[in-house]
């Protein structure tokens, strides 16, 4: 029990640690970060029967598609 | 959202409104950790007409004449929806006098202020809000002083206190 809950610990700290990073990037990184999160979201939101529409991707030198950061962001 | 700044701020240039910031989820997300959105609010202050400084008919007139298009409560302004916001009471027009200038992509813009942000999020009171001012408090750089200022001054505190004790 306390092995599991040392590696929930450190398990919830590595996730705090990774949102503050997150949270330093630059406005137009999170923008282009919440745009791939609205590509993801949007046919599960959809299949729900919510209308959404994802914005413009932003101009960046990554795919505002790729997969790489979206295993790293949480929604709320 | 480039574009989308540059017809606010060339509203801004003629007129049509007297000062705009970024507030809502997108103003939060510059302060923290991206999280799911698909809506851009835009905080406004309209030149003061005789009926009342609520009355968006003339920037919603400005924005369909510049080809813009409304659906709902959201007017799409190159191809994000934004929904325009009022100055509706005393916080939200502080938090747009003193929202802080910033520049997007080499576009200026102004953003509503981590402590307004947080006072706001308490004001509007909603599940969501609650959540958000949460996680905003521990990721958001923001100081103490400035926000127990904004929130005596607001009649804001015991929420504050109900929240986060």
């Amino acid at each position: 029990m306390d092995r599991m809950s040392d590696e929930l610990t450190r398990l919830f700290a590595a996730k705090e640690a990774r949102r503050r990073i997150l949270a330093a990037q630059s406005f137009p990184e999170k923008i282009r970060i919440l745009v791939r999160l609205q590509a993801l979201a949007a046919p599960i939101l959809r299949a729900r029967g919510r209308q959404v529409r994802v914005w413009a991707p932003e101009s960046s030198t990554q795919s505002p598609l790729q997969p790489s950061l979206g295993n790293q962001v949480d929604t709320e | 959202m480039e574009k989308t700044l540059q017809m606010l701020n060339s509203l801004e240039r003629d007129g049509i409104i007297s000062r705009y910031a970024i507030g809502g989820a997108i103003a939060a997300i510059f302060y923290m950790e991206p999280f799911l959105t698909y809506d851009l609010d835009i905080f406004v202050a309209v030149p003061q007409s005789a009926d009342s400084i609520l009355d968006l008919t003339g920037v919603y007139g400005e924005l369909r004449a510049r080809g813009c298009r409304v659906e709902g409560e959201y007017i799409h302004i190159e191809g994000l929806p934004v929904q325009i916001l009022p100055a509706y009471n005393t916080l939200i027009e502080e938090a747009l006098v003193q929202a802080q200038d910033i520049v997007y992509e080499s576009i200026p813009a102004r953003v509503v202020r981590a402590e307004h942000l947080m006072a706001i999020m308490l004001q509007t009171g909603r599940d969501k809000d609650r959540q958000r001012l949460s996680a905003f408090s521990r990721q958001a750089g923001w100081h103490q002083e400035i926000l127990d200022d904004i929130l005596k001054r607001h009649n804001l505190k015991s929420r504050w206190k109900e929240w986060t004790e």
